[in-house]
Parts: structure tokens; sequence; C-alpha cells
């Protein structure tokens, strides 16, 4: 049996399919306008909306507002501790990937 | 959701935008034109001016993009290893067209089309370590690789028609590089596209 693991705590906020799938994409990028959010998550535009308030509340990413040839265009940035908790969720996915293997072996 | 699929979506929306690969693949033809003198191209100013025109078309397909599908930019590490492979590419292009085929004392002078097999070689490292290769790009590409190495290129240079078959081959991978685009981001008339209203 395995024993209770405190390092393994998932991180609610980021762990939702919707935030995890914006936070990935950024993660791999320097920045990202909402459209292209919206176009590689696949997520409606109140959805994305709304995952993305949640991550700036919490400090994830920023948001900047600009206008692009007279219309208005949503920039979004992981900060530095954005993309520290999203290297570090993705490795607890890993590790809990690791452990079940491990225990379904024995 | 594949973890992969949203990592690489940045590289993948800069890669495959297939339809900037018209223009070029047009200019590119041009230029073997105007190294044949054909037409109104046969005059020096010409070509200038032709791609001065294929340069102002790339801006309405950037507007389609931009519009339609959002705007990203890439990483630092990104931009690396774009620069990293167009400095493989015009190493392989300028060193192994010159080993190829040239009037260099060291020339292997071999019967191959040296720009045609040098372009396909550069396209090729040039997607796999930006994109990773597609069966596409395998298929154009190594298409082209083989028909500029047959050993049948002898008598005069043959660089005009290998700069016309690489012009093709740009075209026809942008084609399918758009289509791989549209599969993975979806229709142009795609859903709901309007900027968001967060922090409205």
């Amino acid at each position: 049996m395995l024993e209770p693991d405190d390092d393994l705590i998932l991180d609610r906020l980021i762990h939702e399919p919707g935030r995890l799938a914006i936070l990935t994409v950024l993660s791999s990028v320097k920045d990202a306008d909402f459209v292209f959010l919206q176009r590689a998550t696949g997520l409606t535009k109140g959805n994305l909306s709304s995952h993305l308030a949640k991550l700036e509340e919490a400090g994830l990413v920023v948001i900047a507002k600009r206008f692009i040839r007279k219309k208005p265009n949503t920039n979004v940035e992981l900060t530095a501790v954005g993309k520290q908790r999203i290297a570090h969720h993705w490795d607890q996915l890993e590790r809990l990937k690791s452990l079940s293997r491990t225990a379904g072996r024995q | 959701m594949q973890r992969r699929n949203l990592e690489t979506a940045g590289t993948t929306y800069s890669y495959l935008r297939g339809w900037f690969y018209i223009p070029g693949g047009l200019l590119i033809i041009l230029a073997a034109l105007a190294n044949w003198e054909v037409g109104p191209l046969r005059h020096t100013w010409a070509f200038p001016i032709a791609a001065l025109l294929i340069g102002a078309a790339c801006l309405p397909i950037a507007r389609y993009y931009n519009e339609n599908y959002g705007r990203v930019s890439l990483s630092t590490r990104q931009h690396v290893r774009g620069a990293v492979a167009v400095l493989i590419g015009v190493g392989v292009m300028v060193g192994g067209s010159l080993l190829m085929r040239s009037r260099a004392g060291w020339s292997l002078d071999l019967p191959v089309n040296a720009a045609a097999v040098s372009f396909a070689l550069v396209m090729l490292i040039s997607y796999a370590m930006g994109v990773g290769l597609k069966a596409h790009h395998v298929i154009i590409w190594g298409a082209l690789l083989v028909t500029g190495a047959l050993p049948v290129w002898n008598g005069t240079d043959p660089t005009n028609i290998g700069l016309v078959l690489t012009g093709v081959a740009v075209m026809a991978s942008g084609v399918f590089d758009h289509r791989l685009f549209v599969r993975t981001f979806g229709p142009s008339k795609g859903p709901n596209l309007q900027d968001s209203d967060a922090r409205a």
C-alpha cells in the first residue's frame, strides 16, 4: 500500500482542464493573444475569459489590452510564478503516473 | 487533452501558415525566369519590382492569419532553434552546392542538381527542427531531393530548373501545411472569435 505523500497534492487552480490547457500553451511561448488561445485550447470565448480572469487574479498570467488596427486585442503572458507552478504541476502529474504504474505492478 | 499538442501549438502556428509559401515559391520561380531572361524579367529592374509586389502580397496573408487565428510570440528558445536551423540551412545550401557542382577546384562536379538537393535538405532540416517532419514534408521534399540527386543533370548548369522545381515544391508544401494548420486550429470561419471581455 502506498504511503500518503503530501508532495503529491495537485494544484487545484491549475488542475482544472481549461486552465491547465491555457497554461500549458503559454508555457511554451513568450505570449499569445486571446484568439490564439481560443484556437489552441478549443475553449469558448466565455470560458476562456473566465479562466483568464481567475489566473490573472492568482498572479499566474499578465493580461494586457491593446489596440491593433483599431481593434481590441488581449495579450496574455505567463508570469514567473505561473511558469514555475505549471512546470511543477506537470512534474506532479508525471510522478503520479509513474507511481500508479509501480503500484499496478506490485 | 494532449500535452504535446498544447506545448507545440506555438511552433505549429509559426511553421505551418502555409499560405505564405505560395508567394515564396512564386518568388523562387521568378528568380529562375529572371536568370533565363524570360519576357519582362530580362530587364534588371523587373525582378526587384516583382519581389516587392510578392512581398506586398504577404500582407493580406498575414492579416488573414492574425485575424482568424490570433497572434503568438515564440519564446527565446524557439527563436534560437529557428536561428540554428537557418544557419545549418545556409551552410548546407552554400557548402553543399559548392561541393556538389561548382567551378571550385575542390568541387566533386557531380551530375546532380545542386540547387534542388540543397533546398530539399534545408527544408527537411528546418521542418524537422521546427515542427517535426510531417508525411507531406517527407514526400514533397524527399521527391525533390531524389530528383535532384539523380545522376542525370549533365551538361549545362541545371540550377534554374532546380529553382523552378523548388518553387513548385515550396508552393505544394505550403498548401499541405495550411491544410494541416486548419486541421489543428479549425476552419477560419470558426467559433465566435471576438476578443475577450476579460478584465472588461
